[in-house]
């Protein structure tokens, strides 16, 4: 129990999977304009997350017990590749709305990092099952709640003054590190 | 074949990090010394003129469908072997570089250039773009490691220089730590980036000004 | 426009990823085949020189018993145990190896791998005047360390409490450890 709330907490606080860790800057800084996008993106992350820990976590039983454990990057991709694309058929036959919502936002997760990095760091700490989808789904979280946050600080960034050279993405950039720099705050709250 | 153009596009106007803020991922968690830096870079122009070659010279072959799925195939082969090397001849480089090696598979610069490149030009000019596209990403990745090594440990040439420990310019008291944690790495790439637009604006006006004077 | 069966189009598009993979796996195959060895070698040969390091003479495995779920192999020597620990720092696991003579004082540690930050926690791997220093603090500690900030003697590597703390848990795991064994 306690292992679970460790991980949950400094995947979300501690040790934010955007903030700290640096996975999954692409889309952070790419759709965090408007806050409902990133909201959608965030939800859409945190459940390929749990998906793919889960998945991997079996193929990369596989691989072991073949002695293939050189083939994990290419293997790890193609398996978030596929459930991305399985996802995405499933929510546009089933859940309509949800696919509306969620929609766009899908391809891109094929290659965002936090992805595969949440599945090569499951696999480097050797997290049993459980452990490994919680890592998967609090690393989610913690990427929803940094880039909701983020949004919002952004939504006011765009409409005050800068120096013209700094104006696009420097001031975000410049506004992310200052969120960092409060995020750094909790790396007191690990608990091992 | 317009080798300088396509040099220029990848070193400034069409800088991988600066101007299609592509790869940020690493480019922010490993430029934290001048090592890091350079093998990074170097990890990623071998990986991108490898891919970018190959994609070309398959680009008849993959039918366009599945050609997202194909290009990762082949990219994360490159990154494994790639990585496996590093393994094995540059332990140290494996260990300071960490995930962020298979990571390369994600990173946005070598998909998006065998996309937007790779998939519709000739093999040497692929491979002219890897190589471009490559030396930007280095280029971009030393500035930010330079100067985050500078004010974070106050050295310079980290794990390279000096027997690893890097010269030092700032008395060990003094560097602002939080420079090479997270927070200096968004402040950083901001301040370079906004330099990046602030060269580009001056270089247009400069040429304007030449075709006024004309 | 080609005029093929669906059928056979998407056999074709299933086949060409299919070699695609296949290609891809041959080549990882034969390249693992080359590195494999030189990586298991340089990883054994980094063992060995740790154990080294804290073991004069140095020492074979042996069983033992472990509460702290920190301890992964104990090597028994002429001057005493060598345990190889993992505790969890700032960014993830650090493999260190504690030198421990027979009556429970610590004889010297090492660091073998960690993916601290660079410039902080990865201090207390580094080969420099710096890392020295903090490591060589620990030999002739005995009983329980704990750094500074937590009422021991262990001086923090500065900007990297979280990464200090991680080696004296280690530290500490060996050393209950070497006690359980008498």
């Amino acid at each position: 129990m306690e292992a679970i709330l460790g991980i949950i907490i400094s995947a979300i606080l501690s040790e934010n999977f955007i903030l700290v860790k640096f996975y999954g800057i692409c889309p952070f800084m790419g759709v965090s304009k408007k806050i409902d996008t990133a909201v959608g993106m965030g939800m859409a992350v945190t459940f390929v997350m749990a998906l793919a820990s889960a998945a991997c976590f079996a193929v990369n039983l596989l691989l072991v017990a073949l002695n293939l454990e050189y083939m994990q990057t290419v293997a790890f991709i193609l398996v978030i590749a596929s459930i991305v694309q399985v996802v995405e058929m499933f929510l546009k036959k089933a859940v309509p709305a949800l696919y509306k919502a969620l929609g766009v936002f899908l391809p891109l997760i094929t290659t965002n990092c936090a992805v595969l990095g949440v599945v090569l760091v499951n696999v480097q700490e050797g997290y049993n099952f459980l452990l490994s989808v919680i890592n998967g789904a609090a690393g989610g979280l913690g990427f929803t709640v940094a880039i909701v946050l983020f949004a919002s600080i952004r939504e006011r960034v765009n409409k005050t003054e800068c120096p013209e050279c700094f104006k696009g993405f420097p001031i975000a950039l410049i506004a992310a590190g200052l969120l960092a720099l409060a995020f750094m705050g909790f790396s007191g709250l690990s608990i091992f | 074949m317009n080798f300088k153009k396509q040099f220029k596009e990848g070193l400034l106007t069409k800088n991988p990090v600066t101007v299609q803020l592509l790869g940020m991922c690493s480019t922010l968690a490993i430029t934290t010394s001048l090592f890091n830096g350079i093998g990074m870079g170097l990890a990623v122009t071998i990986i991108l003129i490898c891919s970018n070659v190959l994609i070309s010279a398959l680009r008849n072959f993959i039918p366009s469908q599945i050609r997202i799925a194909a290009y990762i195939t082949i990219i994360a082969g490159f990154v494994t072997v790639v990585d496996l090397f590093l393994q094995a001849y540059i332990p140290a480089l494996a260990e300071s570089l960490g995930v962020f090696i298979p990571l390369i598979v994600v990173n946005c610069i070598v998909l998006g250039r065998a996309e937007a490149f790779a998939s519709k030009n000739s093999v040497l000019a692929s491979a002219v773009d890897g190589l471009c596209q490559g030396i930007g990403y280095t280029v971009a990745l030393v500035i930010t490691c330079v100067i985050r090594e500078l004010l974070g440990s106050g050295t310079f040439g980290g794990g390279l220089l000096n027997g690893g420990e890097g010269i030092r310019i700032i008395p060990a008291q003094f560097p602002a730590m939080q420079m090479v944690m997270p927070v200096g790495g968004f402040l950083v790439l901001g301040f370079v980036i906004a330099a990046s637009q602030w060269l580009m604006k001056y270089l247009e006006m400069k040429s304007k000004k030449k075709e006024a004077a004309k | 426009m080609k005029t093929e069966s669906t059928v056979k189009y998407v056999l074709r598009l299933a086949l060409t990823l299919l070699l695609i993979t296949a290609v891809v796996a041959v080549a990882l195959a034969a390249v693992n085949s080359v590195t494999a060895p030189k990586i298991a070698l340089l990883n054994a040969q980094k063992t060995q020189e740790a154990i080294e390091a804290v073991l004069p003479g140095g020492g074979e495995e042996v069983a033992f018993t472990d509460d702290t779920g920190l301890v992964a192999t104990v090597y028994q020597g002429n001057a005493g145990y060598a345990v190889k620990v993992t505790p969890t720092g700032f960014n993830g696991t650090v493999e260190m190896m504690v030198g421990i003579d027979p009556s429970g004082n610590v004889l010297g540690i090492s660091v073998i791998s960690q993916s601290e930050t660079a410039g902080l926690g990865a201090v207390s791997a580094a080969s420099t005047s710096a890392g020295e220093a903090f490591r060589g603090q620990f030999a002739g500690m005995s009983g329980s360390v704990s750094v500074t900030k937590d009422g021991g003697a262990v001086d923090a590597i500065t900007g990297a409490t979280i990464t200090s703390r991680a080696v004296c848990a280690g530290v500490n795991a060996a050393l209950s450890c070497v006690a359980n064994m008498g």
